[in-house]
């Protein structure tokens, strides 16, 4: 025996063939081909939609008021959220920063677009497809912290460090080493050759491959 | 005002109809609001004994790098991840969740309101299988090929994200599945928690006659699920970011990792709240039975708590101050931090306002009690330096915010839960524990704390970095007099844990042969003490539930002789 | 083995029977976690005009079916309810059978809608857009099954005229899964 949601004279048919009609006005606006319009049919329709199916179908309008509250906080929270953390995502470019990974993306567009605009890299986009080894993207991500991302052992953690990273571009380095001696140095680490702890061993890390192709990135920074 | 109208209707065979499991079967299948209580607290129990043996391995590491540790053996870099990440996760996720909230909110909510179960039992049997679960798959993860997750408790992406980075392809798979079903099992108990309190009082209960713990974990558990969706939706997110190669976390495919901060943190703070707010019932309960004194202020903690509450919600980003927001972003978050220690401050006061001419008795609980004011209390103070975001520059990431957070969480999860223990050990068990054992465990565990984590803030004033393996690779750091530092500390944790033995022998030696307690040891007021202990199922006969005439903290009632006044005696 | 009631449940010190309080709550948490991730969604589509591309590939007819199927399940719900409300569980029983109808209609819509654009090469890891439209979408869909499977234990319930109640509380719920899909079908499909 139910005590307060009584017998509400709701007509439940008429608000059904409303949300009906609603739906067809939500689906024809776009075909406007105008924004705002279709944003109000879009949204502002859903939002009416919304109501109605609260009120009256899940019967809110009788409902106590703690429940409104509740309800209510609960959207409030996500306004919060999303107000809170867009400018975070939503921007891709500060007064001193700039996400260029996601302006390319941007620019890129979604591949297979049907004009098919040439792929313009205009920036050095790291792209992470599963699946397929990224010499440069694991250098970037495990030897720059310490060797820099020009090899120049200029890392953010190089200051820290004693003895202090190799520098790739100079002569010196490359005086007494051939593509050999890199090799062993990221596969065994640099202990193994007489050389300092810091520098550690991959070989747990990458397959012979991958170090193959690492050895070849750093190769890249040899000095003409 | 809540009407108080009550509602029974003609069901009453059901009640005395039921019987419950019996047997073995009672303590797994069970039902029954205080054995899913049990349940849960020894399961945080036990997680806590492996949340504690890792630090005590990753603390030996960082002290005598290199040893092998007895009970272990050398700690290899990956190895120091992944225990110092499931260290972090299991305390808060497994332990100080699970004991704080649903063991004593199962064990004491239907008690404190005169209700003789959940309103859902089931579905709170249901909660505590699915959390089971979830710690199941956690200790699983720390097994598997690549072993367990060590990507930090925050576990931020792309490392968490991305197999080839943090090398444990199944281990962070599992732990993200662990933590996602965890949250499932509290919102779900949380539900119970909620309606029951709203819904199921006894007649007589108005609003403002509800002990501060009941209100806690309520406004807790509401806490918990306001915060914890975006979350929940993130981590889905991460899972198939993990497991079907997706982009969400990953900016080169439109994604973006710093949204994931965000989710976590969004989450990550009220959490704090989260466990804080019971704790702190626990110690006004147990401080106003010690002081015999009534709470100074019922209204205004219940307010603040609310006021703490809805502010942790506008505090989050201070845990990304230099993670590269904007910063003007984190100028309101600084401001909007520093505001937050003053609800909670508030709190403080109000315990110290209800001992001050108070006649106090210095039994277990309250030592613990006092202990948690005094420690939380320096725990929040070295917040507010981490709150400044310029001082944060200087001091994210540092040992300085790894001993406030362990200044405010060991007093909420650990102290908050002794006390509680001995409080509440009594009715649910029908014994007294033995006092001086309790005295000797209190003040083995309070002192070595101080001196694990004073020389830790000391360290991280000095720009100690977390979560490295080996100070020794940081010539800066290496210095002896440091290492020096860090012995103490975990020469400190060694004796800490020894002194649990204590704790461990006076509970099994309490529940054997401890003196039998009676119904009220503690001439307390709230309900639970009015029945017997332990409570038998449906804890009072069918027709004698209690009924309520006046609020929970009349000690000291100047027209009494007694100082203590029942809230279920007739006036 | 048949649960007794506590004389908890019965209880009502707000005045709001237990059951309903109860289902109330999980909707405001549900409001969170779908709300968590369009929000997310959301601030990736605002951020990304070139996701339009892709989000033109979603079919808008298939989708206002979906929207149609909903809507009417809702409507048969309440009707559900509204017959409990007089006291006929047999009655309740067969709106509830509709309503369930209308879910598998859904699903089995979705799941046709789902292997024609994956078998055409969209799938969760296409793109960043795609990884929301599936997951979204997934998750609303597995809510459309749980509570289907829970209609179904409330309507056999009813049709032997027990616990009643439990029709308006299975009913609020569903029709928070149609006000869910109310929102996702203007960002998916028709928001291009």
């Amino acid at each position: 025996m139910s005590d307060n949601s009584g017998h509400h004279d709701v007509n439940y048919k008429k608000i059904y063939f409303t949300l009906l009609f609603l739906l067809v006005v939500s689906v024809v606006g776009p075909e406007f081909g105008v924004l705002w319009v279709t944003l109000v049919t879009a949204f502002g329709v859903a939002l009416v939609k919304a109501y109605l199916v609260i009120e009256n179908f899940m019967h809110l309008r009788w409902e106590k008021k703690i429940m409104k509250w509740m309800l209510t906080s609960s959207l409030i929270v996500m306004a919060l959220m999303f107000f809170g953390i867009s400018p975070d995502v939503m921007k891709h470019e500060g007064r001193n920063w700039v996400n260029e990974a996601a302006i390319a993306a941007t620019e890129r567009g979604i591949a297979g677009h049907a004009e098919g605009e040439a792929v313009e890299e205009a920036v050095e986009v790291v792209e992470a497809e599963p699946g397929v080894f990224n010499a440069q993207a694991q250098y970037n991500l495990a030897c720059a912290t310490c060797h820099g991302q020009q090899g120049m052992g200029d890392g953010a953690a190089a200051a820290a460090l004693n003895p202090p990273p190799a520098d790739f571009t100079t002569p010196e380095f490359w005086a007494e080493r051939d593509r050999d001696r890199i090799y062993t140095v990221i596969h065994d680490g640099a202990a193994a050759v007489g050389g300092s702890p810091l520098m550690v061993a991959w070989q747990n890390t990458y397959s012979n491959e991958q170090i193959e192709a690492l050895t070849d990135y750093v190769m890249g920074f040899q000095p003409e | 005002m809540a009407d108080t109208a009550v509602q029974v209707e003609h069901d009453h065979h059901g009640a005395d109809a039921h019987h419950g499991p019996t047997g073995i079967l009672k303590y797994i299948w069970s039902t029954d609001h205080k054995i899913i209580g049990m349940q849960y607290l020894f399961t945080g129990m036990f997680m806590a004994l492996i949340g504690g043996y890792m630090a005590y391995v990753f603390r030996m590491q960082l002290a005598f790098p290199g040893i092998s540790v007895p009970g272990f053996g050398q700690v290899s870099p990956g190895e120091y991840n992944s225990l110092i990440t499931n260290h972090g996760s299991i305390m808060i996720f497994w332990v100080a969740m699970p004991v704080l909230i649903a063991a004593f909110g199962n064990f004491l909510i239907p008690l404190m309101i005169g209700a003789d179960d959940m309103v859902f039992p089931r579905i709170n049997r249901l909660s505590y299988q699915i959390f089971l679960i979830s710690a199941l798959i956690l200790l699983a993860s720390l097994f598997v090929e690549g072993g367990g997750f060590g990507g930090a408790w925050t576990s931020y992406p792309p490392l968490s994200a991305v197999a080839e980075y943090n090398l444990t392809n199944l281990g962070s798979t599992l732990w993200l599945t662990a933590v996602a079903l965890e949250f499932v099992a509290f919102l779900l108990g949380g539900i119970n928690f909620i309606v029951t309190l709203m819904n199921s009082r006894a007649p007589g209960m108005k609003a403002y006659d509800i002990p501060l713990t009941a209100w806690m974990i309520v406004i807790a558990s509401v806490l918990f699920m306001l915060s914890v969706g975006p979350l929940m939706a993130g981590a889905v997110m991460l899972l198939f970011d993990q497991t079907l190669g997706t982009g969400f976390y990953d900016p080169a495919r439109g994604g973006d990792p710093i949204l994931w901060q965000h989710l976590f943190w969004f989450f990550g703070h009220p959490e704090v709240y989260v466990v804080l707010l019971p704790a702190i019932g626990f110690v006004i309960d147990i401080t106003a039975t010690f002081a015999r004194k009534k709470v100074f202020g019922y209204k205004i903690m219940l307010y603040t708590a609310v006021a703490t509450a809805v502010l942790s919600f506008f505090v989050w980003a201070h845990h990304q101050f230099v993670a590269g927001i904007d910063p003007r972003m984190a100028n309101v978050f600084t401001i909007t931090t520093l505001l937050i220690s003053v609800p909670i401050a508030e709190l403080l006061f109000v315990m110290i306002a209800t001992l001050y001419g108070g006649s106090i008795r210095l039994t277990t609980p309250m030592l613990w009690a006092l202990g948690f004011i005094s420690t939380f209390l320096l725990g929040g103070v070295t917040g507010i330096f981490l709150g400044a975001s310029g001082a944060d520059i200087y001091l994210h990431d540092t040992y300085f915010v790894l001993a406030h957070f362990h200044y405010t969480f060991f007093p909420i999860a650990i102290i908050g839960t002794f006390a509680a223990f001995t409080y509440w050990f009594p009715k649910m068990f029908g014994r007294m524990m033995d006092e001086r054992l309790g005295k000797i465990h209190f003040w083995g565990t309070i002192i070595p704390f101080n001196t694990i984590f004073i020389p830790l803030f000391m360290l991280g004033g000095i720009g100690q970095h977390r979560r490295i393996y080996n100070f020794e690779h940081f010539p800066d750091l290496a210095e002896p007099w440091m290492f020096t530092l860090r012995q103490i500390a975990t020469i400190s944790l060694v004796i800490m844990l020894l002194f649990q033995l204590v704790f461990f022998y006076n509970v099994i030696k309490s529940w054997i042969s401890g003196k039998k307690s009676g119904d009220n040891p503690w001439k307390a007021n709230t309900l639970e003490w009015t029945t017997v202990s332990p409570p038998p199922h449906g804890n009072w006969p069918p027709d004698e539930l209690p009924k309520v005439y006046r609020g929970p903290y009349e000690y000291s009632h100047p027209d009494r002789e007694e100082d203590y006044w029942p809230q279920n005696e007739p006036a | 083995m048949s649960h007794a009631k506590p004389i908890a449940t019965l209880r009502s010190a707000t005045g709001i029977p237990t059951g309903r309080l109860a289902v109330w709550w999980v909707l405001a948490s549900e409001v969170v976690i779908f709300g968590g991730l369009i929000a997310a969604y959301l601030m990736h589509r605002l951020g990304h005009p070139e996701w339009g591309d892709a989000a033109a590939v979603t079919n808008t007819m298939i989708g206002t079916a979906n929207t149609f199927v909903l809507l009417t399940s809702s409507f048969t719900a309440v009707l559900a309810h509204q017959a409990a409300e007089h006291g006929d569980g047999k009655k309740a029983a067969k709106y509830l059978l509709f309503t369930i109808g209308g879910a598998l209609t859904f699903v089995c819509i979705k799941s046709y809608e789902w292997w024609y654009e994956i078998s055409h090469g969209y799938t969760i890891t296409s793109n960043t857009f795609w990884s929301f439209y599936y997951t979204m979408a997934g998750l609303h869909a597995l809510h459309v099954i749980a509570g289907a499977i829970i209609m179904g234990v409330v309507a056999l319930d009813a049709y032997r005229g027990r616990e009643l109640q439990r029709v308006e509380l299975i009913g609020i719920y569903w029709h928070f899964v149609d006000v869910v899909w109310i929102f996702l079908f203007p960002l998916l499909y028709i928001a291009k």
